[in-house]
């Protein structure tokens, strides 16, 4: 017996060791693989170039920056363009077109901090992207064409279009008038928010740069995708307003000097999402527009006919924006900035020294950013020459090759005669600084990486004897270790880390075929009959669950169950719908029953359940209109009409809130009453229902957060877990055992995640239900509702096995009860099951939340030591920024909020508060 | 955990064999083929009722055509490897009469028939009869013809389990039918010869409770082969063999081959 507690402790010591070195070793990892870049703080001022004189004169003064989100090069350039009017533009060299890459994550936030600061951004600011509200994302306080123009005080700065960047230049612009894109379904009132302040802005003359940032296309893109009926009116639309804008320089006096720039800030795929680097995520359009461009005479062909990779005219860096326009409007480079001048304009200055100058500049401030960087003053004089016979560095081979550039500048600047090609080595060596300063490899701290590895394997160890301790047969966990293992190998292939969700719907299926086929041993029906009554309803959920959606990148698009049957059919849908609250509903209800009574308890629950429908069919007709059918709309909106969506979804978390309040003061009552009083009858309902209860508020919150179309995927749930259930509750013995519970949630959890539209790339990450409710940015708030909202199944089969682990731990202890024999007096009955209730929970037997811990913690490490090892392995691969780097953050989310707050903490309340 | 259900074991566990069965509880090899070594009880389990592993027929046909087959169906599928890929249905079409023609072959010259030869054997136990080689009578044929009408009839249902497991349901339909066929004429038109409808047995196989031999081992084998096929369809490598239902058939031949051979020597009546 005390080896027995010995053994228990030692095992309770070691999953908690490892589930504290889970964390650890993720931040220890994390810190060396998203290394925090230093940046230069201050604002660049013109300094004094050796031997050069002023400044050259900028050609302009005023800039018109319009930004059409997720403008991919196509849009603009090909035949089948609505860009009419600025193809004509480009024709006549008043447009002068590029396709700008865009860098990896292409999402809004990170490439409008490489528009205007000119460098690349950290992968971090992907999740700050979706973290909006963070103040470290800001760029008030960094160098940017926006400080260096507000700085040159000629006049104010406005901006009309997307909030992202009132989020990023908190207090710059001196007015304003902000955008959100809360509903991708809103194509029209967003765009005509910014419209309509544009004819207003272009008579006045007190600004120098207007920001225009549309939504509407990207808003199509990922509504329809690229080929949507609705993309082609809208380019038409953008036209228009470049005609407007383009027009209004043309004929009005104090706009003659503004330089009218047109970008898409990132592409679309084909499925007309964004986020990684597909070649029509990363080419986006840039043109330099403006009547005095027709100067440089450089008139090119428009439209042009597709290109299978999106490029188009001559590809620049994103960041080459920066250098640009300081060259172009006549201000110093933003001090981080990594970008290059695009050569294309030089010939505007006609004097070889100007020229020279710009130039020069550009690879000075570079060179400053590299020597920050590299922590040596390469540049400062010149190298010896044995030194650069064999560079120690790529700075130092860097530096050496900047002899060359060198002289070119210094006969270009005292005037010798050269040839037209003067420039090219200059330009050549400016993007191979750029090339070495954006490429992330050389930044990576190596011993980080290791020491973050290495405690990852500790927590492997700790939780595999853990778990060996505490699993009785030890074979049990063979499953389980194949699972891990199988997982861990599939980690290197980027491909599998894309398309994750076969490993588990496979998994899943097997799982799941072996024990149904395990539970005819005992079923009383024949085969065929089993198969039909048992394994074919569970395999068949289980089907459609993979169905559902389309997820992964190699099909992505391709037609699913969503598309195929639910979109074309909302009636159906909604009856689907219906029938999900419907149910939970009747389940609410039922926990309810003998609480509370009737009365009360059928209009509360009923008006919870209607609040939290009506506010999924008004959202639905702001995010998806084509989804509700006319019966919805009139039945059930026109009745709560006038409400607002905030108001809605306030008053159903305020419901939950206080009927989950309700269900928890039922369970302290009933944990008071049964310390006390031994009394209670057999009829009053335990902790163990009260837990059900809350499990049930949960499914509304979940449906509230789930997108319609998935709504549905519930009630598969309801069956799987109706059908574990029953398993549980074999009579002789041979029923589902803890492991194989802790088996089957994790699989389900997984499953669930995919079949609701999860995969591994950061572009599926849905945010359409992150502000439900919410008015003023919350961290905290939106973070929980984001999380639920795509994990919203992992979250319901955690709270399912919390559940079926209190029907696990009552089962055993009948069968003990039953085996002692001593089954005859009613009532030290109970006396005893509380007992044993207390052994166990101190130690003298494990407790089956205890097992499922170990079960999800084994995983959990071999998972996260996995995603590491590969992520250290393979950080050189050409995937690391698209596949390997988005797999790592899923991983943190798992191991660190569905693993240790959902499966641990929340888990381990809810079993604690049931077991009483 | 008991290991075996009372259920099963009341009610209709058959006895292949029940009469030697109290007499011989030696353990046999698949080398010793003497004709005792066919009524002996394989397994440990002796107590208990269970299914007894398949011997292969002592005919020195039987015995060719045991190694011989193998062989060719290996060669059968590398040499129409390639058009499999360039077109699948056709191919898997044609090979399936060629297909049958091996097993239904393998069936007669190799495998006891359903029920008939071990009671013959057993009814007449006489140590150091040979057994008449390769006596295809006509309920021989009969059963081989009902094994076939029972393979054609399970292989929708096998369709459905794979369609199930994750094949596609919308498109592909002949592909992955004819897959289904193909399955199913190799893992379980031999069971269906050597056990017919015996509920038992095949409760027996569909718990994993059988011993292994050539017919069951070929099963697991093909199986878990066809399962092992879907691993490398996601890879992004872009070859036209990750297509749809290649490797899966693959998976299946190979495995069965394997599962086959290894039942019938190394693992022969060793049971999960
Ligand atoms: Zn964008
Ligand atoms: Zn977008």
């Amino acid at each position: 017996m005390s080896f027995r507690r010995n053994g228990n402790l030692s095992s309770t010591l070691l999953l908690i060791a490892a589930n504290v070195l889970i964390p650890v070793a993720i931040v220890i990892f994390a810190t060396g693989f998203f290394p925090y870049k230093p940046l230069l703080p201050g604002l660049a001022q013109y300094e004094p170039l050796d031997g050069y004189g002023e400044p050259p004169e900028a050609p302009f003064d005023k800039l018109v920056f319009m930004v059409v989100d997720a403008l991919r090069s196509d849009f603009v350039y090909t035949t089948n363009s609505g860009f009419k009017f600025t193809q004509s533009l480009i024709r006549h060299g008043a447009a002068i077109p590029f396709t700008a890459h865009a860098t990896s994550p292409t999402v809004t936030m990170p490439r409008l901090k490489a528009i205007t600061t000119g460098s690349v951004p950290s992968f971090l600011d992907v999740v700050l992207n979706i973290d909006e509200g963070d103040e470290s994302s800001s760029l008030a306080s960094q160098d940017t064409w926006l400080a260096q123009m507000k700085a040159k005080d000629t006049g104010k700065l406005v901006m009309y279009g997307d909030d992202t960047w009132l989020k990023l230049f908190p207090g710059t612009f001196d007015r304003a008038d902000g955008t959100t894109s809360f509903f991708v379904a809103d194509f029209t009132e967003v765009d005509h928010n910014v419209t309509r302040n544009i004819p207003g802005e272009l008579r006045n003359d007190d600004w120098n740069t207007m920001i225009l940032h549309y939504l509407g296309l990207d808003h199509i893109g990922h509504k329809g995708g690229p080929r949507s009926p609705h993309m082609v009116p809208k380019q038409r639309e953008m036209d228009g307003i470049v005609s407007q804008i383009y027009k209004a320089i043309e004929t009005q006096d104090h706009l003659k000097s503004t330089l009218f720039v047109l970008c898409g800030d990132h592409g679309m795929n084909d499925a007309g999402n964004h986020g990684a680097s597909s070649p029509g995520e990363t080419s986006p359009a840039l043109l330099f527009i403006s009547p005095k461009l027709k100067g440089l005479q450089k008139n090119q062909d428009s439209p042009l006919p597709d290109a299978e990779d999106f490029q188009f005219y001559s590809t620049v860096e994103q960041s080459d924006l920066a250098p640009t326009l300081a060259a172009l409007l006549g201000f110093p480079i933003p001090k981080n900035n990594l970008g290059v001048l695009i050569a294309d304009f030089l010939s505007i200055w006609p004097k070889k020294a100007d020229q020279a100058y710009l130039l020069h500049e550009n690879a000075r401030q570079i060179q400053t950013v590299i020597s920050a960087a590299s922590g040596t003053k390469t540049f400062d004089g010149a190298l010896p020459a044995e030194s650069c016979a064999s560079p120690t560095s790529d700075y130092e081979q860097l530096a050496c090759e900047w002899q060359g550039p060198s002289n070119n500048l210094m006969s270009a600047r005292v005037g010798d005669d050269m040839d037209s090609q003067w420039a090219l080595p200059v330009v050549t060596w400016l993007r191979k600084a750029q090339e070495l300063m954006s490429g992330m490899a050389s930044n990576y701290d190596m011993s980080r990486l290791i020491l973050g590895q290495i405690t990852a394997l500790l927590a492997v160890i700790f939780s595999l004897s853990a778990a060996i301790k505490t699993v009785s047969p030890t074979r049990s966990l063979t499953p389980l270790l194949v699972i891990s293992i199988a997982y861990s190998i599939m980690m290197f292939a980027s491909s599998y880390v894309e398309e994750e969700q076969h490993f588990w719907y496979l998994a899943t299926s097997t799982w799941f075929g072996y024990l149904t086929l395990r539970g005819f041993k005992r079923a009383n029906t024949t085969f065929p009959a089993h198969l039909l009554l048992t394994a074919f309803p569970v395999l068949a959920s289980l089907r459609l669950l993979r169905a559902w959606n389309q997820t992964g990148q190699k099909h992505a698009g391709t037609p699913d169950i969503v598309k195929l049957f639910i979109e074309p059919h909302p009636h159906f849908l909604w009856l689907l719908v219906g029938l999900t609250y419907f149910w939970t509903h009747r389940q609410l209800v039922y926990s309810f029953h003998g609480r509370i009574p009737v009365p009360i308890n059928y209009p509360v629950m009923t008006g919870l359940v209607l609040a939290a429908f009506t506010f999924k069919a008004a959202f639905t007709l702001e995010d998806a209109p084509e989804l509700v059918v006319e019966f919805v709309k009139s039945s059930l909106l026109d009745f709560t009409r006038g409400a607002s969506l905030i108001a809605r979804a306030r008053a159903v978390f305020v419901g939950l809130g206080l009927v989950a309040m309700a269900a928890m003061g039922f369970i302290l009552w009933e944990m008071r009453g049964a310390g006390g009083n031994r009394k209670r009858s057999r009829r009053k309902k335990g902790p163990a229902e009260a837990i059900t209860t809350l499990q049930h508020l949960y499914t509304i919150l979940a449906l509230t957060q789930s997108r319609t179309a998935n709504i549905p995927v519930f009630l598969i749930f309801n069956l799987l877990y109706w059908f574990l259930s029953s398993e549980i509750d074999a009579p002789d013995g041979t029923g589902l055992s803890t492991v194989e519970l802790g088996i089957s949630s994790l699989l389900l959890q997984y499953a669930s995640f995919f079949a609701m539209g999860g995969s591994n790339a950061i572009s599926s990450v849905d945010l359409s239900n992150a502000y439900n409710g919410v008015s003023n940015f919350n961290v905290v708030l939106v973070g929980i509702l984001t999380y639920v909202g795509n994990w919203a199944g992992p979250v319901w089969w955690a709270f399912g096995t919390v559940v079926l682990l209190g029907e696990i731990w009552r089962r055993d202890q009948r069968q003990k009860r039953l085996g002692s024999g001593n089954n005859g007096k009613r009532g030290s009955d109970e006396k005893e099951e509380e007992a044993e209730a207390k052994q166990m929970l101190e130690g003298g037997q494990i407790s089956p939340f205890k097992t499922y811990v170990a079960v999800t913690t084994l995983f959990t490490a071999f998972s996260v030591a996995a995603v590491m090892a590969a992520c250290t392995i393979l950080r050189t691969h050409l995937f690391v920024w698209t596949v390997f780097s988005p797999k790592y953050l899923y991983c943190v989310a798992w191991s660190l909020v569905q693993h240790l707050v959902i499966n641990v903490g929340l888990s381990g309340l809810l079993f604690w508060l049931g077991s009483f | 955990m008991p290991l075996v259900d009372p259920v099963t074991m009341s009610s209709s566990a058959i006895v292949k064999g029940a009469v030697a069965q109290s007499t011989s509880t030696t353990k046999s090899t698949p080398g010793s083929q003497a004709t005792e070594s066919s009524t002996t009880t394989a397994g440990s389990s002796s107590s208990l009722a269970t299914l007894r592993p398949v011997q292969i027929k002592q005919t020195p046909a039987a015995q060719t055509v045991r190694h011989a087959l193998p062989a060719a169906l290996t060669a059968l599928y590398l040499l129409r490897f390639d058009a499999l890929v360039t077109n699948p249905v056709p191919v898997m079409l044609n090979a399936l009469p060629v297909v049958a023609a091996f097993q239904m072959t393998y069936a007669l010259l190799c495998l006891p028939a359903a029920g008939e030869p071990a009671s013959k054997s057993n009814r007449k136990p006489r140590p150091g009869e040979k057994k008449k080689g390769g006596d295809i009578g006509s309920s021989t044929i009969i059963t081989a013809l009902l094994a076939s009408v029972l393979t054609s009839i399970v292989t929708p249902f096998l369709y459905f389990a794979m369609v199930l497991f994750g094949a596609p349901f919308l498109t592909h339909g002949s592909h992955t039918f004819l897959c289904a066929a193909h399955l199913a004429l190799l893992t379980l038109f031999p069971l269906f010869y050597v056990h017919g409808v015996d509920s038992a047995a095949w409760a027996a196989v569909g718990g994993f409770r059988a011993p292994l031999d050539e017919t069951f081992g070929g099963l697991v084998g093909g199986i878990v082969g066809a399962w092992l096929g879907a691993v490398p369809i996601p890879l992004d490598w872009d070859r036209e063999w990750q297509r749809w239902p290649v490797t899966i058939l693959c998976g299946a031949y190979g495995g069965y081959l394997l599962g086959r051979v290894l039942g019938g020597t190394l693992f022969w009546g060793k049971k999960f």
